[in-house]
């Protein structure tokens, strides 16, 4: 298999994993509870093993796995808790179960998950855990849902947050810790393939004489996580607060590559789209930066952009004058990455329908202001439409002689039929997109091959309705949507005093949930629909 | 025995949610925090028609715990009753509401007038038991709705005990009507499979049947309260169980049976085995796992083992009824060791030692599949990892063959330099 994922079991890969990435789920038609969240992070942990307080539908149906719904979790162990334990309590349960965990599967981590039942009934899982741990041969933390406020996903956020608090920094053992200086971790949400997307990161540290302390997740064990706070700098995706807590007690720095918080401060849209060769420089020296290094890296970063500019000029060949209709949110395919591929951006589409019951007006308005600026610096300058409809699309894209339309494969049908070609933003935002050079070559070369595809004319799919407003749905579904999300926001007002870049609250809100789409599939930054 | 316990099976939620899903014209809200919404709607969207998922969420928030949820809910019930018109909204009241006592009957109570649906609703949560108890009480919920028959028309049926969401159940269902309408029989309406007036005319049936022991309270309650009377057949896998099943049915009608034509379906099932003797040969005495439901996971080995030939080294019950334990008399001697809804982990180490070569389960049997390198042959409940759009069938004289060739084809298929790396 190559770096960038070409190989043919990579390719079956990226086919399974759009097979699935088209629910219509994260923040569209529901949200994955915390169990989800906490269980995914627990099945990124080779040698660990969850153990759900909680009846047994807690732990049955969170097999369905709501980030991979291709890959269940197989092992979701559960105290069982049944009428009794809500009356008398399940902490004696909860006690015994984990001592069974550690003997059926001795692991070296089992990570508590509490459920609805345990929480509201108040069993104190945290006297719990302290308790059996001496008992068992391994670390015990427990994640409640309640560390981390409203960061999504919480139940990822929360579990990790735990992790932090209760195993790596928790002011007993972890004084002692010999820093591996000058290196830093690379965190990733574990449905990245984190091996593969920072591999080129990795190699770019190396020649600016930056150690890669550890690379989660990837194949990630307890030990690793364990040494974690030896590093001096924690570069995750998106803020997460388990990062913020390791820098409080344990001073390893952390460096968002989406930065939210600053985005809030400065409103500088190029901070929420990190990619492409000038987002990639910024973010490379603003870690080298941080880590005293920008001496060495303003040489290795200009060699690394020279090279890469001199063999994206060649692959950029062919894809001068070729206008594409892009479509704006918080994700998609970087403007920037367009940019840098050499192709105009003649129309660019905004919907903010499946935003409307979360975020204020302002909110939404923010967002489609930022994707206007953000075309505006990459010297784009493109028709904007917002919630427009199909046909009013495909008007603008004759009008503009637009020859490719970024749309995932949940609505390329709808343009394809009209006689325009389509790229699928999905495979490249989950397999190619990253911070780094090679990836806007590689961007190149799927433009260049959605350009030969040939004319699908007649595709079934267009068979069905669809919504006018959410082309990606069906009429059913986008009911389904606008209920969701209507019920969610109604008379109690959560979500509608909710702005975008709140630190750690709906601005992340929205981010990770649009994140999470973005992974299965669910591209184009929660505008899609 | 371990406390601690990796289920087989879900809780009452699903259970229900499955049979009130089969109501063709119904919502069901999930009255619950996010992830039990998302899990229901999941397995629906990766399990059935997926333009049909009927599931919405009360929009239960974590700030609700403290203030209740009963307005919340009656959003629901009315944003349903204006999105989609449905004959049934059904709130299912999950673990978080559950304990903290929203009132979610007062709730459905006050809006009966403002909402022409008809509401139901279930106490769910999820510490008050498992899948098929869900399912048996939904289904005697509906009887709630029935419209009581004078006379009610003879020759017709119910069929008790199929869920929609069961791998095959459109095809299964297709063949099964196809069996007694050509004995003279009509099914009347299927639970839970039918619009929710067809469940309310369910008592214009002459007989109740109730497929595997799914169901079977159901049928108890009809026969309390509209005198239908019920009869107990297996779910129709095989030569011997299809003719049970036509014979147990006509008989509690008082109709003679045509034996020409179940000596037609039969001659043809032969005809069928014989295209494939040598494979059919080759499969007497594979040693082989049945992962599945009571309702149909029973009468599934007992098939495998008395006309295939096959050796069911191990039968795993993942969800009882109220049958399980007569079936677990009636089918000793047709499967080696049985467990009823065992803990995971102990299911799967005595799969491994039992050393089977193919595995009939769900989805949830891929992984120990491929560690086993056995084939997995999906006939358990969830399938979400294989479609179905051209209603094929396991049941009746006609799935007899089909599971025939899907049983050598999941043999015959693998690519052996894989099965000896």
């Amino acid at each position: 298999m190559t770096e960038n994922g070409s190989g043919s079991k990579s390719s079956l890969l990226m086919s399974f994993v759009k097979m699935y990435g088209t629910l219509p789920l994260h923040g569209i038609t529901a949200i994955p509870g915390k169990i989800s969240g906490a269980l995914m992070l627990a099945d990124a942990i080779e040698d660990a093993v969850p153990l759900i307080h909680g009846p047994v539908g807690c732990a049955f149906q969170r097999k369905v796995n709501p980030f991979k719904p291709h890959s269940p979790f197989y092992t979701t162990p559960c105290t069982n808790m049944n009428d009794t334990d809500v009356v008398y309590g399940g902490e004696e349960k909860l006690e015994q179960g984990i001592r069974e965990t550690y003997e059926r599967y001795h692991p070296n981590l089992i990570l508590v998950i509490t459920t609805c039942p345990s929480d509201l009934i108040g069993d104190d899982a945290e006297a719990v855990t302290r308790e059996v741990s001496s008992e068992v041969g391994c670390d015990v933390v427990y994640s409640t849902g309640d560390f981390v406020g409203r960061s999504k996903p919480v139940g990822y956020q929360d579990a990790f947050y735990a992790i932090t608090d209760q195993m790596l920094c928790n002011g007993t053992d972890n004084g002692d810790l010999k820093r591996n200086e000058g290196s830093v971790n690379i965190v990733t949400f574990p449905i990245h393939g984190a091996g593969i997307k920072v591999a080129e990161m990795a190699s770019v540290f190396n020649d600016m004489e930056i150690g890669v302390n550890k690379v989660c997740f990837d194949h990630t064990r307890v030990e690793d996580l364990y040494e974690l706070p030896k590093a001096d700098l924690n570069i995750t995706d998106y803020p997460m607060q388990w990062a913020k807590l390791m820098d409080e007690r344990s001073d390893v720095g952390c460096y968002e590559i989406l930065g939210w918080g600053r985005y809030n401060e400065e409103k500088d849209p190029e901070l929420l789209s990190p990619y492409g060769i000038s987002g990639s420089s910024r973010v490379f020296m603003e870690i080298a930066e941080m880590m005293g290094k920008d001496g060495v890296a303003e040489e290795v970063i200009g060699r690394r952009r020279s090279d890469a500019e001199e063999r994206l000029s060649k692959a950029r060949k062919g894809l001068d004058g070729v206008k594409i209709a892009a479509i704006g949110g918080l994700h998609g395919v970087g403007l920037n990455l367009f940019k840098d591929a050499g192709v105009d951006v003649s129309v660019l589409i905004c919907r903010t329908q499946i935003m409307e019951g979360r975020l204020t007006d302002g909110a939404i308005n923010e967002i489609v202001d930022m994707n206007m600026n953000l075309a505006e610096i990459c010297d784009f300058d493109p028709e904007t439409l917002v919630n427009p409809t199909i046909e009013e699309e495909i008007k603008a894209i004759r009008r503009s002689e637009t020859d490719l339309v970024i749309a995932p494969s949940t609505s390329a049908h709808l343009y394809n039929r009209e006689g325009v070609r389509t790229f699928d933003p999905t495979g490249f935002m989950i397999h190619h997109q990253r911070v780094g050079f090679e990836c806007p070559i590689e961007l190149c070369r799927m433009l260049k091959a959605a350009l030969k595809t040939p004319q699908r004319r007649t595709p079934l799919l267009s068979m069905l309705q669809h919504d006018s407003q959410m082309h990606g749905l069906t009429p059913h579904w986008a009911k389904l949507s606008r209920a969701f999300s209507l019920l969610r926001a109604d008379t109690i007002g959560d979500g509608l005093g909710v702005e975008v870049g709140d630190e750690v609250g709906a601005g992340v809100d929205v981010e990770l949930d649009v994140e999470v789409d973005a992974d299965i599939g669910r591209v184009e930054g929660g505008f899609d629909r | 025995m371990s406390l601690i316990y990796d289920p087989p099976q879900d809780c009452k939620l699903v259970g229900a949610m499955r049979a009130i899903h089969g109501v063709s014209d119904s919502i069901t809200i999930v009255h619950a925090r996010p992830g039990c919404h998302c899990g229901m709607l999941l397995l629906k969207a990766l399990g059935s028609n997926q333009n049909d998922v009927r599931v919405i969420s009360s929009g239960f928030r974590a700030h609700d715990t403290v203030y209740g949820a009963e307005g919340r809910l009656s959003s629901a019930i009315e944003l349903s009753q204006e999105y989609f018109e449905p004959g049934l909204i059904a709130a299912l009241n999950c673990s978080a509401p559950a304990i903290m006592g929203d009132d979610i009957e007062g709730v459905a109570s006050s809006m009966e007038e403002q909402i022409p649906a008809a509401l139901m609703t279930l106490a769910t949560g999820g510490y008050e038991g498992p899948a098929w108890l869900g399912y048996e009480e939904a289904l005697v919920k509906f009887t709630d709705y029935m419209i009581p028959v004078e006379r009610p028309s003879a020759n017709k049926v119910n069929l008790i005990g199929i869920k929609t969401d069961d791998i095959n159940a459109a095809g299964d269902l297709k063949e099964i009507r196809r069996l007694l309408k050509d004995q003279g029989i009509m099914v009347n309406t299927v639970l839970a499979d039918a619009s929710f007036d067809e469940i309310k005319n369910a008592p214009d049936a002459s007989l109740n049947v109730v497929l595997g022991g799914d169901g079977l309270e159901c049928a108890k309650v009809m026969r309390e309260r509209f005198g239908i009377p019920y009869v107990m057949t297996p779910y129709p896998f095989g030569v011997q169980k299809t003719t049970e099943f036509v014979e147990l049915v006509a008989t509690r009608l008082g109709r003679e049976i045509d034996s020409e034509l179940i000596d037609r379906e039969v001659e043809l099932v032969r005809e069928g085995v014989e295209r494939v003797c040598m494979f059919l040969q080759g499969l007497y005495d594979m040693p082989v796992a049945v992962i599945g439901e009571s309702g149909r996971a029973f009468d599934l080995a007992e098939f495998l083992s008395d006309e295939l030939g096959i050796n069911v080294s191990l039968l795993a019950i993942t969800g009882k009824n109220h049958l399980t334990s007569d079936k677990m008399e009636d089918g000793n001697g047709y499967f080696g060791d049985v467990l009823i809804e065992p803990d995971r982990f102990e299911m799967n180490n005595l799969i491994k030692e039992a050393g089977v070569s193919v595995i009939f389960g769900s989805t949830f049997e891929k992984h120990l599949s491929s560690e086993l390198k056995a084939p997995l042959i999906r006939v358990s409940y969830p399938v979400i990892d294989e479609v179905r759009i051209t209603d094929p069938t396991y049941a009746g004289f006609r799935g007899t063959l089909h599971l025939c060739e899907t049983i050598i084809n999941a043999v015959i298929t693998e690519n052996i330099e894989e099965i000896q790396e």
